[in-house]
């Protein structure tokens, strides 16, 4: 069915229309602290990337804001140090002894102070679901997509939300252990469905959500992995707005607007505002190679 | 209220008081070869100097003196008729005009009389002839009501394929589109590329943009009056036509020679016929297509009671095993009804419906996953119109309107691995009734006044919820729910009343020039909640509620209009200023489906809008057609956007030209042309860009709203018609229609975006995308038998 839906949209769309790539002359903004935390509670290496807003139209790797001072404060108040021992706008953290690094339900603070401006922003750590299982059929497109055979596999995993209205999630995906990470490739899941209006709490996360994982189709010893990520409301509808505003072509966009951001400066009386956000996951993962011989058939 | 009674009372006495002994003549005009009424012609008792035209009944009335009179009859394409009349007591006089056979082969720019832009009070109105919108090249050979109407002065649209028009700043659910008094919400096929109306059956379209005389409201931005024809009285007629997207087939026919008579249409699109045997077992289910079906019926009872019956139905398909549909229908039954020779009613009844639904699985085969989904707007109406000519110098109009609407903002199932619950919004019901008064009033042979009164009143009812918001939440936020009330029974949520007043003025300065001013209020009560830049199918039409409060437009107008060359040409230049109150606008990521809070999505602000149109316009010989230029601004003011500054709105085009031109080069050839030039939409586009997780994701570090604007679109469109003596098998007669859209292949912009370059992710660009992108030729056969 869904392959139907793509093709038809895709055709409807490219009946007339067309893209080009133009230069556009725009005002230079000025510069601002980047905060890119998203954390897990996973016993590893856990990275904050402090860098600087640059130009729009500037192809440059983005400076690394350095020298800031960075720390993670839990719900008991003890305090984590990110060093950036690298000297590249890496703030690095790592787990002692194999120790889940946070605790489900509990907040967590994020401090940092970069010239002069101290900043902070708080998260909480909520429940992920695991995933059961992951299947997939085998199907032939009618019309090859780009980049992905016309005959391959899809690919569908399994997971209920949990019990009680509000969970919010993320789902990305890796295909042979390369992220999909463009920002139309992750899936926002809002209960089991995509958003609070679907009223879908408690059950299995549906069908849309179950085939976001594929970019074209797999294909036979092709590696799956999926991963679910646990994430609290405001990330949702940062993230939510993130899409929005780097896919808002078409004659359907959206009025384009700041994506507002949780760092928030000690000082309101100050000019100097950082834009990003900080949030903290539990991860579910599932992996899974494609067998032919057990696909099943469309 | 009471005031402006006893003045109008005091004004009517004063015509009438001195006045000697008077009979009234009255009647219909129809066209002699098919029994059409005709709208607008103008009757004129020359020794008077009195005159009147007739209403879109083609009824006409006229209060003159005792004795013998000269009218003259005359009307645009037709035959002028010269007919003495003794007028001994009241009398009912038709008439039926001839058409002046060759003359009608040439270009009828407008129907009516030939100095009526100048003479008549009516301002900011537009009228377009199907036989001139059927010249002008179209769309892939479609002949299109709401395109043409787009190359006139003070009408716009976002771009290319977006549905709907923009009127003097106003959004796209601002217009009441009325077909046959009927209310039509979404006037397009196939998201925006077509309209609805089959031109086929479409005899008279007239855009009001300003001076709305008081009979009209429910919108706040123009009225399009759409009429369908009536069909052949005299005798059984079959049309139709073959195009590149639609087939069309009319057949019109006496029901009663000379008492009745009824036609039939119905468009398709065939595309998904032609694509079938090109597409593989897979594809075979595909639906992709969109029709409609017009029908009108008429039967003249007698001399005083004539009854119509018209009706609509189109949808737009398009799916597999999934499936997506949307459509309107209407039903409009109408009762002309001529008490004596001075008081006319028509009495409306309509009911309108416009729905959409979309299913996950239309043939049921997976119970486990399923997501369906409804909703729709439905209203049913009564509304009696009165005219009352008074005398020679007074027609007065009065009456009133009933709108019951029933919206169901939508209703869903989801069911995800065999479990799943129905999602049911509360559906909203609303009352909307009007009661209005208006004159129009000549005084001396130079100024003519019309003048009138509106008073809407709308009430919100249960059962349903009424939500109350956290209206202290900061300005562009998401509002918190505070309490939910229900209410059971019907009773009142929320009401409002309006007093909409209307004025209108025409003073000659002399036999070719005049000068008019005009002022209308205008009150709003549905709104369409649309957060694109082009409206999508699915969006969803709200009532006004205890939190969303009708919107009201206030419009003054001032034009002078002058006629050259006894009539050839007609000029006309217009200045306008509006101000709109308590405009919709959303929240960044508001959600707009199936929210049962969407108020809470909602933010309300103001908007201006502010421009002058120049409209010069050829109306006889082989060439005819207009130029129109419109310069014009429109700004909105919101708080929580733009830093609480006025900004540009969406829709201004700060210059929009437009010329249309059709050339008769011989009996069987004719040919059209039109370009158009406008100024890009407003866009905003970031300054800075931070890197997240990957991505880059666009800042504006100054947070301003549509400081940019995309690039201008200019576009030129032909079309040439030949006309064959004969249709099939040596009967009736046909045309080819060629036309090409887009001759010199311009990629006019519809929007201008920024994006990360999806093959090099450390690149980021601006993107211009085209909804045409090539030229698009088109052939079309038209036949009559």
């Amino acid at each position: 069915m869904k392959k139907k839906i793509l093709v038809l949209i895709g055709l409807s769309i490219a009946l007339f229309g067309c893209e080009d790539v133009i230069d556009l002359e725009v005002k230079d903004g000025k510069e601002q602290l980047v905060v890119d935390a998203w954390l897990t509670d996973e016993p590893k290496e856990q990275t904050i990337r402090l860098s600087l807003s640059q130009p729009y139209f500037n192809q440059g790797e983005p400076l690394p804001a350095l020298g800031a001072e960075v720390y993670v404060i839990k719900h008991d108040s003890t305090l984590h140090r990110f060093e950036d021992t690298d000297n590249n706008g890496s703030y690095v953290y790592r787990p002692r002894n194999n120790r889940l690094f946070l605790e489900t339900n509990r907040p967590v603070a994020l401090y940092v102070k970069y010239k002069g401006e101290e900043y902070y922003a708080v998260s909480s750590l909520k429940r992920v679901p695991t995933i059961d299982s992951l299947k997939y059929q085998s199907i032939t497109l009618p019309i090859a997509p780009d980049d992905s055979p016309k005959s391959g596999f899809l690919a569908q995993f399994f997971a209920h939300d949990f019990e009680g209205e509000g969970d919010t999630y993320l789902i990305r995906s890796y295909k042979n252990d390369v992220l999909r990470s463009r920002s139309d490739e992750y899936s926002l899941v809002y209960d089991a469905g995509f958003s609070p209006s679907s009223k879908t709490d408690g059950v299995l996360f549906i069908q849309p959500l179950r085939l976001a994982i594929n970019s074209g189709l797999f294909s036979d010893k092709d590696k799956v992995t999926v991963e679910l990520f646990s994430i609290p409301l405001d990330a949702y509808y940062f993230l939510y707005q993130v899409q929005t505003e780097t896919n808002n072509g078409g004659i359907f966009a959206t009025p384009s607007s700041n994506i507002p951001s949780n760092i928030i400066n000690r000082n309101p009386e100050s000019k100097e505002k950082a834009l990003g956000m900080f949030f903290v996951s539990k991860v579910n993962r599932f992996s899974a190679v494609i067998d032919a011989n057990l696909a099943s058939e469309d | 209220m009471k005031l402006i009674c006893t003045i109008v009372t005091v004004f009517l006495f004063l015509q009438t008081a001195f006045s000697q002994e008077t009979y009234t003549i009255s009647g219909t005009i129809r066209d002699a070869a098919d029994g059409e009424v005709l709208i607008g012609v103008n009757l004129y008792a020359r020794e008077q100097k009195q005159g009147t035209s007739t209403n879109v009944y083609g009824f006409y009335s006229l209060t003159l003196p005792k004795g013998t009179h000269t009218f003259s009859i005359s009307y645009v394409g037709y035959h002028n008729v010269v007919k003495t009349i003794e007028l001994n007591g009241n009398m009912t006089q038709n008439f039926e005009l001839k058409d002046e056979g060759k003359q009608l082969e040439e270009l009828q720019v407008t129907a009516k009389r030939e100095d009526e832009n100048v003479r008549s009070v009516e301002m900011s109105v537009n009228k377009i002839e199907m036989r001139t919108i059927k010249k002008m090249p179209a769309l892939l050979g479609e002949v299109d009501v709401i395109r043409s109407i787009q190359f006139l002065p003070g009408v716009s649209s976002v771009g290319e394929g977006s549905s709907g028009f923009n009127v003097r700043g106003g959004a796209i659910d601002q217009n009441l589109v009325l077909l046959d008094e009927a209310p039509v919400y979404n006037s397009s096929h196939l998201m925006g590329f077509f309209s609805i109306f089959n031109p086929d059956v479409v005899r008279d379209v007239k855009l009001i943009k300003g001076g709305v005389p008081a009979m009209y409201g429910g919108r706040i931005s123009s009225i399009l009056d759409v009429r369908m024809k009536e069909g052949n009285s005299k005798k059984t007629e079959f049309s139709g036509g073959i195009g590149s997207i639609f087939s069309r087939f009319t057949l019109e026919s006496p029901i009663v020679k000379d008492k009745g008579s009824f036609v039939v249409a119905l468009r398709r699109s065939y595309i998904d016929i032609l694509a079938k045997p090109f597409l593989n077992k897979d594809l075979k289910g595909v639906k992709f297509y969109f029709y409609d079906f017009t029908a009108k019926a008429n039967y003249k009872i007698n001399d005083k009671n004539t009854v119509y019956l018209s009706g609509y139905f189109g949808r737009d398909l398009f799916g597999a095993d999934f499936g997506f549909d949307w459509g309107n229908a209407t039903t409009t039954f109408r009762w002309n009804h001529v008490f004596n020779n001075k008081l006319f009613l028509n009495t409306t009844v309509f009911y309108s419906n416009y729905d959409y639904s979309l299913d996950s699985d239309l043939k049921n085969e997976n119970k486990e996953d399923v997501f369906r989904w409804n909703s729709n707007i439905l209203n049913y109406s009564i509304k009696p119109d009165f005219t009352y000519y008074l005398n020679a110098k007074n027609t007065i109009t009065f009456g009133g309107q009933a709108i019951l609407y029933n919206f169901n903002p939508g209703e869903a199932l989801v069911v995800s691995g065999g479990e799943g619950q129905n999602i049911g919004l509360h559906p909203k019901k609303a009352l909307e009734t009007a009661l209005y008064f208006g004159n129009e009033q000549k005084i001396g042979s130079k100024v003519t006044l019309n003048y009138g009164l509106r008073y809407s009143y709308y009430d919100y009812f249960g059962s349903g919820a009424a939500y109350t918001f956290d209206e202290t939440a900061t300005p562009g936020e998401r509002k918190a729910l505070l309490e939910t009330k229900e209410i059971s029974g019907n009773e009142s949520i929320q009401n409002y009343g309006n007093l909409e007043p209307r004025f209108a003025v025409n003073i000659g300065l002399n036999s070719t020039t005049s000068l008019k001013i005009g002022y209308n209020r205008l009150a709003q009560y549905i709104h369409l909640l649309s957060n694109t830049v082009a409206s999508s199918p699915l969006d969803v039409w709200t009532p006004s509620t205890n939190n969303i409060k009708p919107q009201l437009s206030d419009q003054i107008a001032v034009g002078v209009f002058k006629n050259f060359k006894s009539n050839m040409f007609e000029t006309s230049v217009e200045v306008y200023y509006k101000t709109l109150q308590n405009q919709i606008d959303y929240i960044r990521n508001a959600d707009l489906l199936l929210n049962p809070f969407v108020e809470g999505d909602l933010m309300y602000g103001k908007g201006r809008a502010y421009g002058a149109e120049f409209f010069a316009k050829k109306n006889k010989g082989d060439l005819t057609g207009w130029v129109s230029y419109t310069l014009s601004r429109t700004e909105r003011k919101v708080d929580g956007l733009n830093n609480n500054e006025w900004f540009l709105s969406r829709i201004d085009k700060l210059h929009n030209v437009s010329v249309v031109s059709m050339y008769d080069i011989s009996k069987k050839w004719n040919i059209g042309a039109t370009f158009t030039y406008m100024t890009g939409t407003p866009a905003s586009f970031p300054t800075s860009k931070y890197i997240w997780q990957g991505i880059a994701v666009p800042h504006n570090y100054t947070d301003e709203r549509n400081t940019y604007r995309i690039p201008p679109s200019h576009r030129l469109d032909l079309s040439a018609t030949k006309k064959n003596k004969h249709a099939l098998f040596k009967k009736g007669e046909s045309e080819w229609v060629f036309s090409v859209y887009n001759v010199y292949n311009r990629r006019n912009p519809f929007s201008v975006y920024v994006r990360q370059n999806p093959d090099d992710q450390s690149k980021t660009e601006a993107v211009r995308y085209s909804v045409f992108a090539s030229i698009l030729p088109a052939i079309t056969y038209n036949f009559k038998f």
